[in-house]
This record gives C-alpha cells, sequence and structure tokens, in this order.
C-alpha cells in the first residue's frame, strides 16, 4: 500500500479519524476509551468568531470566544494508517462551529443510552444532515435490555440501511465491533457507489 | 457587607498563568489553514541548538513541540501534551514549519467533497480493527 509519503526522514503515516457521537453521559469517551492504544487524551479549542467563519452565532450569548473540550484517542493500524477516535461535546451547536472536527471524518458511532434515546437524537440529526455516514451502538452497560432493537430504531427513526449494533462501551471487543460495524457499512456504501456511480 | 471579592471566579485555579496568546505573540489566527486536529506533524532534522541561529524567537513552547515529533503526531495530540488549546498550538507549529524544523502531513481529505475513503484504505483499517 502506498499511504505514506515518499519524503525522506522519518515517514509519517496517513491519518483518518472516526467521530463518537452521542449526548451527555451515554459512554463517549468509555468507549474511546476502550479501543485506544492510549488512555484517552483531553484537548480544548476556543471557537472564535475566525474560527466560526460565516456560520450564525445567535444564541452563543453574545459571547465571542466559548471554550470546547473534547477527548480522543488513537489506533494505530499499521506503519503506514493510523486511526483517531473523537469523542464529540456533548452540545451538538458547537460541532457546526468546530469544522475541523467534523470534516474529513470516515465516519461516525452514535452511542445511544435505551433510558434517554432523546439525548442522541441530535447527533443523529446532524450526521444525517451533513450526509456523514454513521452506525447506531447501543450501550447495554447496565446489562438491561428493555427495548428490542426494533423499537430503538423506531423511537429514533433510523433509516433502514443505517446498522445498529448492541456494545457495552466498556468492553474492548464490543467497542471493536461497533467501528468494524461503521467500516462494514461504509464498504457497502463503496460498493453502491461502485455499481450505480453518479454521472 | 460583601467582601470585594466576593463573586471573583474561583474556576481560573487550574489555568496557566500566562495567557495563551502571550505564547504566540498576540497572534490569535494561525497564518496556515492546512493545519488539522489531524495532521500528523514530524520533525525534519534534530532540533537545533539552543542558540543556533533563528531559534532565538522560539519560545519554550515551540522546543517542546519539537521533542515530541520526533514520531510523528497529530496537532490534537500536541495540544493535549502542551495543555494548550488547539489553535493556539496549531499557530506555534506554524512557526515551525515557517523555519523548517517540521513537516506536516495532512490527513486523508474526502469527506469534504461528499466521498468516501478508498476500499483499499477500509480494508487497512477493517484488518487492523480485528487485530485489537
Amino acid at each position: 500500500m502506498g499511504f505514506a509519503s515518499s519524503e525522506p526522514g522519518v515517514r509519517a503515516p496517513l491519518a483518518v479519524k472516526i467521530l463518537v457521537a452521542g449526548g451527555f453521559g451515554v459512554g463517549k469517551t468509555t468507549l474511546v476509551g476502550a479501543v485506544s492504544e492510549v488512555a484517552p487524551l483531553r484537548t480544548e479549542e476556543y471557537l472564535t468568531h475566525a474560527s466560526i467563519g460565516v456560520d450564525d452565532l445567535e444564541g452563543v450569548s453574545g459571547k465571542s470566544t466559548t471554550t470546547v473540550a473534547l477527548d480522543f484517542g488513537r489506533i494505530t493500524i499499521n506503519s503506514e494508517l493510523v486511526l483517531y477516535l473523537f469523542g464529540t461535546p456533548g452540545q451538538e451547536r458547537f460541532w457546526f462551529m468546530w469544522n475541523d472536527l467534523v470534516n474529513g471524518a470516515m465516519g461516525a458511532v452514535v452511542l445511544v443510552d435505551t433510558r434517554r434515546l432523546e439525548v442522541s437524537f441530535a447527533s443523529i440529526d446532524f450526521f444525517e444532515s451533513r450526509g456523514i455516514p454513521f452506525v447506531v451502538g447501543v450501550n447495554c452497560f447496565h446489562g438491561v435490555r428493555d427495548r428490542t432493537q426494533e423499537e430503538i430504531r423506531r423511537a429514533l427513526d433510523l433509516d433502514p440501511q443505517v446498522p445498529l449494533v448492541l456494545c457495552d462501551a466498556r468492553d474492548r471487543a464490543a467497542g471493536r465491533d461497533v467501528l468494524l460495524a461503521l467500516i462494514d457499512h461504509l464498504m457497502a456504501a463503496h460498493a453502491r457507489t461502485a455499481a450505480h456511480p453518479v454521472s | 457587607m460583601k467582601h470585594w471579592t466576593e463573586g471573583f471566579d474561583d474556576d481560573d485555579a487550574d489555568e496557566p498563568l500566562v495567557r495563551p496568546y502571550t505564547i504566540t505573540g498576540g497572534r490569535t489566527t494561525p497564518e496556515r489553514d492546512d493545519l488539522t486536529l489531524i495532521t500528523l506533524v514530524t520533525v525534519i532534522s534534530e532540533a537545533p541548538a539552543d542558540n543556533g541561529p533563528g531559534m532565538r524567537r522560539l519560545q519554550p513552547e515551540h522546543r517542546t513541540i519539537l521533542a515530541l515529533c520526533k514520531q510523528p503526531l497529530a496537532v490534537a495530540e500536541i495540544a493535549s501534551a502542551l495543555n494548550l488549546p488547539v489553535s493556539v498550538t496549531k499557530i506555534l507549529i506554524g512557526d515551525l514549519i515557517e523555519a523548517g524544523h517540521v513537516r506536516s502531513r495532512p490527513p486523508l481529505a474526502f469527506a469534504q467533497a461528499g466521498g468516501l475513503p478508498g476500499m483499499s484504505i477500509l480494508e487497512a483499517v477493517r484488518d487492523g480493527l480485528r487485530k485489537l
């Protein structure tokens, strides 16, 4: 595979990223930490008029600068490819202000908690509106499966093509399987595009 | 009667003593807009000696970046290690690129065009994840 740059010196791998979204307290950082090769790192960003660009600042209560924090992790795929996982800030309105966070993402995992499905609605809306492929991970960390997958799908008004996977965000294998579901989903989309190229 | 300090926010206790944009000499926007959260930064050559030419204007944070990036590191990772906001970190990295001390590698850009990553990338990620 020829992903690495041909410049001399230490060869930097190619970086790709996946977003881990969902409302507050659904287990985003837990999932990132379960699969990451390093303990989740935290970084923050000032979102200012300059970084917002043409986006609307209404509703940010007249502040010119807002600080948002996010947690992220990394998985070295091989010497030429590294995958970063970014847990998105809980308040989705910040994502619109932070193009750098969303741009260039391969896709997203939206985590939901069956007791509070509504906190993840905005994440689903966001990725649907941006046309970013995503899968839904149902975090069953309470060991309670009080709803069937069909009920959850209906409650989330999920497109039938969007995969829904049960998981435990604390478990490495389960977290990995959610990511694999996303990759399979992307491959299926790829195959469809190849079969019916947009002319 | 209220003491005059009442109402002063104590939330700043863990904030750095130096305001972040002091480190950048007051600059608040990066001169280059091509650095992203996952742009990988690598030192081109060994960090020059302390008194070497062109090194005088470097802040301690610049030197930390040079030390960190002996192995390729993402902008977000550098910001996290420096405990600085991403935008401040980008300005500092921009300085080092300008001075020829580090090189950056942009991430794969497909989502902006509404496209999908290539099949070979997807297969590589899938195979890598399966080994977790």
